[in-house]
């Protein structure tokens, strides 16, 4: 963590003193510190290796230094847009890589719209966001109207749960994504028991699993993030709540095993957004490289490379420092290669690779169980 | 019990609270690496790391008493109470520096032992929590009630001038009751990593702003009255969340706080300390 610290510092460092010769900026805002900065730090580490394989293949925009201007929105809305407003107000900043929370690419979105500015998403999931009908608006990840469905049609069809409870995070991301799980759960016939949230931060789940426990649900689906889904696992155990336990991707980090104690995760499922990054023969050397220079890949590591080179792509084909250049070129976009193969925008800027996985926990680990469907 | 003695809010208590908390970790971490040769049980590692934090905060205690409030003594309260606030944010930030900005995995050495009293599950790690924080409160109650340092403790929540001038040594009566205070706090800190498995730099500033309600609701000032107002808290949190609405847990803490000041400002046990001129 300390590392990871020096080396932000010094990328804003690096981004302070860049006098005499132009630079161009690409911003990047994730929650780099706080309770989910293991997913900031990801993110970070992906948008780095990116900028080092394109300045690797030749200066982007010829003449121009090209910096990665790291910020932290501490998963915080008010920080996020704080955020924003700071990058929009830097000229040298052509594109934004970001955020990870839907609940902070949502209000940070109309900045950059106002700003003329590119957003690429790497993996804020909620499909409110590109149905605002902002042209600076990108994602390269798939949505929760399709991860919710996923999840119930996995849960309901191949584990056979009937009786289901549902609890989200109260965020733009964990509500929204309940809410799509539960429209796609009632449609299959099941008994929805109840849905209730919980508040980010929180450490007792003891009195709502209590609850959940009294109507013995066969399973317990949770749409957020991994410090809450590691505690109710760890304290559904404790109270001796059985059932199957669904989780979503802002659960899937080795965090979460560890965080819960080990073996209280065990058996549980997680959908994912995208399939299992190891099976796709593209996405090699990336992993290789990434791992001999940051450690081991986080769940959204791949999909902030992926943002950036698009974004940086972007850049490249628009040949000069300029915000208006660089959004009219990513239209002009098809086929981009990337990790996930050849990636395309539909109308509403979001990706068309839209794979869902579904993991399970076993022996401590994550195993790829398969891609789903959502339909 | 700082503010019963000085009249201070102390905004860094909870701040303490997890500094235990991460000492508390630190030494746990040690001991279980070095558990395998020396074959320290459970219970002394629990022991040794908790009266480390103790210790740990105690002394951090005091350097806060003494270069943060004690300059500030003869200033207006205001002063203090913003002081108060900064403290808590350089702990925050200190912590995060030093121990990282992610959640740390508390490790748990007590073993996982269930009892089933009729239908109610009791573990032996919340057994622990009752019988540490029982006695720690009949210990303290002892203190302050029958002890000579009680005794100018509640002599200086009266009327420190007063004090002064009988004698007793307020600067140092005050200097021990933050030792105190911060040495319980870090206990708390450690039992907190303990049941929760998890802590984050930023989780003291919630619970310290709840031990605050519990304190009130009890009445200031009063040791057993904070206790039962910490189990009253909690179960109306509990039953809150699970009767009406999770989403509403940390609200009903808040709202109770709220509803006794303005109904019955002396908390539920009232007020042990006589009123001030």
């Amino acid at each position: 963590m300390a590392a990871a610290l020096a080396l932000l510092l010094s990328i804003l460092a690096v981004a302070g003193c860049g006098k005499g010769e132009p630079v161009v900026k690409v911003g990047l805002v994730a929650p780099l510190t706080g309770d989910q900065a293991p997913h900031g730090q990801d993110l970070l580490h992906g948008a780095t290796l990116a900028i080092r394989h394109a300045n690797a293949k030749g200066a982007v925009l010829p003449g121009y230094r090209l910096e990665l201007a790291a910020l932290d929105d501490q998963r915080s809305p008010t920080q996020a847009v704080a955020a924003a407003k700071k990058l929009a107000a830097d000229r040298d900043v052509v594109a934004v890589i970001g955020h990870l929370n839907s609940s902070c690419s949502m209000p940070a979105s109309a900045v950059y719209h106002q700003a003329g500015l590119l957003q690429i998403t790497p993996i804020s999931s909620n499909p409110q966001i590109s149905r605002q009908g902002f042209k600076t608006f990108y994602r390269v990840c798939a949505t929760d109207d399709l991860q919710g469905p996923a999840g119930a049609l996995f849960l309901i069809n191949d584990l056979g749960a009937k009786r289901i409870f549902v609890l989200d995070d109260m965020t733009t991301y964990g509500r929204g994504l309940a809410n799509e799980f539960v429209k796609k759960a009632k449609a299959l016939g099941a008994t929805l028991l109840g849905h209730e949230g919980i508040t980010q931060g929180d450490k007792d789940f003891v009195a709502i699993l209590t609850k959940i426990k009294s109507v013995s649900p066969d399973a317990v689906y949770f749409a957020g993030m991994f410090p809450e889904g590691a505690l109710l696992l760890k304290q559904r155990s404790g109270v001796g709540l059985g059932g199957h336990f669904m989780g979503s991707d802002g659960q899937f980090d080795p965090v979460l095993i560890e965080l819960s104690g080990g073996k209280a995760a065990e058996g549980a499922h997680l959908t994912t957004i995208g399939s299992d990054i190891r099976q796709i023969p593209t996405a090699q050397p990336f992993l290789k490289e990434y791992e001999a220079s940051f450690g081991p890949v986080g769940a959204y590591s791949a999909y902030a490379y992926e943002a950036t080179n698009v974004a940086l792509q972007a850049i490249r084909a628009a040949g000069k420092r300029d915000r208006a250049a660089v959004l009219a070129a990513m239209p002009t976009l098809k086929d981009i290669p990337g990790l996930f193969g050849l990636q395309n925008f539909d109308e509403k800027g979001d990706s068309l690779i839209r794979d869902i996985g579904i993991f399970t926990v076993k022996d401590g680990r994550f195993v790829f169980i398969k891609t789903a469907t959502w339909d | 019990m700082i503010y019963g003695v000085i009249q201070l809010i102390n905004f860094a208590h909870g701040e303490v609270f997890i500094t235990g908390a991460y000492l508390a970790l630190s030494l746990l971490t040690v001991l279980s690496g070095a558990s395998a040769a020396s074959a320290l049980s459970w219970w002394g590692a629990v022991l040794v790391a908790g009266a480390v934090a103790m210790a740990g905060c105690g002394v951090l205690g005091l350097a806060i008493e003494r270069s943060a409030y004690r300059p500030l003594r003869r200033a207006p309260r205001l002063n203090a109470l913003i002081t108060a606030i900064g403290v808590s944010f350089v702990l925050q930030n200190a912590l995060m520096l030093l121990y990282g900005a992610t959640d740390r995995y508390f490790p748990n050495p007590i073993p996982l032992i269930r009892w089933d009293v009729s239908g109610v599950t009791v573990t032996l790690m919340q057994a622990v929590v009752w019988v540490s924080s029982g006695l720690l409160m009949l210990a303290l109650q002892a203190l302050v009630m029958s002890t000579k340092l009680g005794t100018a403790m509640r002599a200086t929540a009266q009327d420190m001038s007063a004090c002064a001038l009988l004698g007793i040594p307020v600067g140092r009566i005050i200097s021990v009751t933050f030792v105190i205070g911060s040495a319980l706090a870090a206990v708390g800190g450690m039992l907190f990593g303990l049941t929760y498995g998890t802590i984050n730099f930023h989780d003291g500033y919630l619970v310290g702003l709840k031990a605050f309600t519990a304190a009130v609701l009890g009445g200031i000032g009063n040791i057993p009255g904070a206790m039962v107002g910490g189990l009253v808290l909690g179960l109306l949190e509990a039953l809150g969340a699970g009767y009406l609405s999770a989403q509403w847990k940390n609200a009903f803490a808040f709202i109770i706080l709220v509803l006794l000041l303005l109904f019955k400002p002396t908390g539920l046990l009232g007020e042990r300390v006589a009123e001030r001129a």
